[in-house]
């Protein structure tokens, strides 16, 4: 959507949102905002333990071997694994009452990217793909939604259009295969190499034959058009073109990670997390309006069934360095401001440890975190029993957290978009939590 | 090398066909054609030309067998000066195995919606497999809509599209509805509908015939199904109960008895039902010219009138005559002159008057295997160890294809999909392995020595487009092949099928 006319549809939006009163102005100081507004999900594959990152029990049975930390934030605790973070408390607001009622992964990873159960009539699109249809440009280069990681086997829902579609859903970013000439860096410091899945030609082709072979398509395309001036070939005709857009090496620079300093690479991390987060920087630098970095994406990494607190402690090492400097980088660039950033997975973990000193799935009591642009940042909203089995406050479910990030986002949580069967489906059927907003 | 070049040219030739039902269609197929044409008259349009011969063999190819036709096939086919060869060529597909599992899998897919989730996916392949076996033997449709309604034992297919949806009345209800009556009264499941005539007590009183079907428990995971002699539904957020009652407000008769599915049952395939006949001919239509009469293809609400409301009334009585025969109504669709227009341009043209063929997109199923089709690749399907194969439709990489390609829209005149999957579409499987020489049989095939440049253009304009090369692109083709050296004519001919295979011309079905 052009900003005209998102400024346009955000002040219709008022007019349904005055069930809510502090609502309108704030979707008013957005659509009034020529700032661009962003989002980045960091998505934890598996289902990370609270109990171990941001809802420490420390002293109860439940509590296990980490020591809690100060963070820049007085009274705010965090795990000591996460000690870059914590120097950021400020901008980081912790949901420590969230509630939810899928413990698969399947179903989880559904239920978090689109706010509903699945099962129902309706496939949702995810979160990415309702805001980028929002936030987006139809005729940008690059693709709105971007999915860094994703995990097939376990999270199709995490990019998929639904009943938007697929031209809503996400473009995907995973580890470059062996195909391409190895990168010199690559070998020298270990940096993993990311690329947009078939962004590149197939091995065997050059670039001067791939322009040789556009040009006998654009000649098969010419001739069969002129003759028929219908939809389905129009729209392959636009489509494969803007394809081929975000093949040029303009575009395409966006995902080069060669083109950053060795060390600024190795600021964010070596692994898939690290360098993630570096393209998410990318792209949000170049106006891409929704990016999802998977954490964890091998198998279920932060699936602790056993051995956790060797697992929590490497995931957490990475996870403190990747969304760090991201948030140090896009603060250094203004971009923090204007992007919004909400880190959840699946469900939890027990607060029990099990035989295997490990920590099973547990919906009922979890974490998650929303921070940066939108976010009122340094506190915990909510709270958990003493040996956080239960929520004792600041009770949250999905449909609330998708509302609030919409809200930090500033796009009108009810804002309907129209299933096939002509059935208008607002993006979350939750209101926004007033408390966490800026 | 040469074997493969050969083969090229040796498929099997076309069988000899029972053509006892084109006599009994013919009188309806000018009838259709005549409406149509009134139509167009008074709109003052005139029909587009008939359709060339290859476009006409791709078209009927794709929509009645679900892929592009053979190179081998093809040829014969241009070659063929018979008058019959139209109403040949159709018998021949309308009795071919491709034409039962393209029409499960087009069914299928309106049934049950798509699903990542392992467990599921077994169902619909179990699904699947039943429809298969009932188009194969063309089973009569109103018993195939009977069977739906009142499936007990995992004999019956059907079962397992009570167990993708859980059992529970209120989806029965909404799914069964829009499937077989083509009426969305799921709109009324929580308030009165707001444009149209259902209101909430329709819901629930169509609900409550699925009010008491439950799992029995067997052995083995299998599942059957039993009617129970309790159970109600209620209107949510009230405790009162309603009764069993018809949409358009009949109550079933106590007279007869039976369980309440099977006085469903009774109810939609008996031959005076406004809808279930209505609902399978427009299916049909919409099938073969990418739109229905009515539109949207599954919304028959009475609010929503058809294009053409004297052709409706006459091809549903038709069809209900021929014994809910889904086959005959094909033949009778496909053999029309309308089904054999030109996709080009017309003067004034407006969708709903059909002057022209409408250009529509491929399922992803029939995307696949039309490129697989082109680059003459035989797909290994499963891992090698296990020892028995998996059927070609269960491959994983074909799965995932679908997966990345599948549309939400049922308009299937847009090419509904995004750049990820363009991008997919250019660079990845299967274009990408039907395009390159190690791994595309047809790209063997071609190199082959006794070939010349202008016979390899043929060759490849035969196999993507079904139809001669253009002079254009005889010239276009052949001069990008002169300027290859030797070493890099392989390449050059990829390249040449790459620009065909991402063509609308090869991606659609016009």
């Amino acid at each position: 959507m052009a900003a005209t006319d998102r400024r346009r549809f955000l002040q219709q939006a008022l007019l349904g949102a005055a069930s809510c009163s502090w609502l309108p102005a704030l979707v008013q100081a957005a659509a009034e905002q020529p700032v661009k507004r962003r989002c980045i999900v960091l998505w934890m594959s598996g289902g990370p333990s609270q109990m171990d990152t941001f809802d420490l029990k420390p002293g109860h049975a439940n509590g296990g071997e980490y020591k809690e930390i100060e963070t820049s934030v007085p009274g705010l605790k965090f795990s000591e694994h996460l000690p870059h973070l914590a120097k950021q408390a400020d901008r980081l607001a912790i949901l420590r009452g969230m509630s939810t009622k899928e413990g698969d992964h399947i179903r989880g990873s559904y239920l978090m990217h689109t706010g509903e159960r699945p099962g129902g009539p309706l496939r949702y699109p995810a979160i990415g793909a309702s805001l980028s249809k929002a936030l987006g440009d139809p005729q940008a280069d690059l693709p709105n939604f971007v999915a860094v990681n994703p995990n097939a086997a376990f999270s199709q829902a995490s990019i998929s259009g639904g009943f938007l579609g697929p031209k809503y859903a996400a473009t995907t970013v995973g580890q470059r295969a062996m195909a391409g000439p190895a990168s010199p860096a690559a070998g020298a410091t270990g940096l993993v190499d990311l690329g947009v899945d078939y962004l590149q030609l197939p091995g065997e082709v050059s670039p001067e034959r791939a322009e040789a072979r556009m040009k006998l398509w654009r000649g098969q395309q010419e001739s069969f058009l002129a003759l028929r001036d219908a939809a389905a070939p129009k729209s392959h005709d636009t489509i494969f073109r803007r394809a081929v857009r975000m093949m040029n090496p303009a575009a395409a620079a966006a995902f080069d990670l060669q083109q950053e300093e060795d060390a600024v690479r190795e600021s964010y991390g070596a692994g898939r997390f690290g360098q993630g987060c570096l393209i998410a920087r990318r792209l949000i630098e170049r106006g891409v309006p929704f990016v999802e970095v998977t954490h964890g994406a091998d198998g279920l990494g932060w699936d602790t069934h056993q051995a956790n607190f060797a697992g929590v402690k490497a995931l957490s090492a990475e996870l403190d360095q990747g969304w760090s400097t991201l948030m140090r980088e896009l603060d250094e660039r203004g971009l923090l401001d204007s992007t919004t950033i909400l880190w959840m997975g699946e469900f939890g973990r027990t607060p029990q440890i099990n035989a295997n000193a490990g920590r099973d799935h547990f919906p009922d009591a979890w974490s998650c975190v929303l921070a940066g642009g939108g976010i009122a940042g340094g506190q915990a909203y909510g709270s958990t029993s003493e040996g956080g089995q239960e929520v004792v406050d600041g009770k949250t479910e999905v449909p609330d957290l998708i509302a609030t990030l919409c809200a930090a986002v500033g796009v009108d949580p009810a804002t309907e978009n129209i299933s096939p069967l002509s059935r208008p489906i607002k993006i979350s059927e939750g209101a926004p939590i007033r408390a966490l907003l800026s | 090398m040469v074997r493969l070049a050969i083969a090229l040219f040796l498929f099997p030739t076309a069988i000899a066909v029972a053509e006892e039902g084109a006599d009994r269609s013919a009188p309806m197929t000018a009838r259709i054609d005549q409406l149509l044409l009134e139509r167009l008259k008074s709109a003052g349009v005139e029909p587009a030309p008939a359709a060339d011969d290859g476009e006409f063999l791709r078209r009927a190819y794709l929509d009645l067998s679900g892929t592009i036709p053979p190179v081998a096939i093809t040829r014969d086919y241009l070659a063929d000066s018979s008058p019959a060869k139209r109403r040949q060529l159709i018998e021949r597909l309308l009795a071919s195995p491709a034409f039962a599992s393209h029409l499960a899998s087009t069914w299928r897919e309106i049934i049950l919606k798509p699903t990542d989730d392992f467990q599921q996916l077994q169902n619909q392949f179990a699904l699947q497999a039943w429809l298969r076996e009932q188009f194969s033997e063309n089973a009569r449709y109103d018993r195939i809509v009977e069977q739906f309604i009142t499936a007990s034992s995992e004999q019956d297919g059907p079962v397992y599209f009570y167990d993708a949806l859980d059992l529970k009345p209120e989806q029965l209800a909404a799914e069964t509805s829009r499937i077989f009556l083509g009426l969305h009264i799921q709109c009324a499941e929580c308030h009165d509908h707001p444009f149209d005539d259902w209101k909430q007590r329709d819901f629930w009183g169509y609900a409550a015939f699925f009010a008491r079907v439950a799992k029995r428990d067997s052995a083995m995971g299998r599942i059957s199904l039993v009617d129970q002699e309790m159970g109600e539904v209620k209107i949510p957020e009230s405790e009162e109960t309603v009764a069993p009652l018809y949409p358009g407000g009949s109550a079933p008769s106590d007279r007869f008895g039976g369980t309440r599915r099977q006085k469903l049952a009774v109810w939609m395939v008996a031959r005076d039902n406004p809808y279930t006949a209505r609902r399978a001919v427009n299916w049909a239509w919409a099938h073969l010219f990418g739109r229905g009469l009515v539109e949207p293809v599954d919304d028959l609400s009475p609010l929503n009138a058809p294009s053409h409301p004297a052709l409706m009334e006459e091809l549903t009585q038709y069809f209900i005559d021929s014994g809910y025969d889904l086959r005959q109504l094909l033949r009778t669709l496909a053999m029309t002159d309308a089904y054999a227009r030109s996709s080009q341009n017309v003067d004034g043209q407006r969708p709903e008057l059909f002057a022209n063929m409408a250009i529509k997109s491929l399922s992803p199923e029939q995307l696949y295997d039309a490129i697989l089709r082109l680059g003459l690749i035989r797909e290994t399907v499963g891992d090698l160890s296990s020892q028995a194969p998996q059927p070609f439709d269960r491959s994983q990489q074909r799965l995932q294809f679908v997966a990345r390609m599948r549309t939400v829209s049922l308009d299937r005149t847009d090419f509904e999909t995004g750049a990820p999957q363009a991008l997919a579409l250019m660079n990845g499987p299967p274009v990408s392995l039907a395009t390159a020489p190690e791994t595309s049989g047809f790209l063997k095939s071609l190199e082959a020595p006794f070939f010349s440049d202008e016979q390899r253009v043929e060759l490849i304009a035969l196999a993507a487009y079904s139809r001669q090369p253009t002079a254009e692109e005889r010239q276009r083709f052949s001069e990008y092949l002169a300027t290859a050296s030797p070493n890099e004519k392989k390449q050059a001919l990829g390249d040449l099928l790459w620009a065909v295979a991402a063509s609308a011309e090869f991606m659609l079905n016009h």
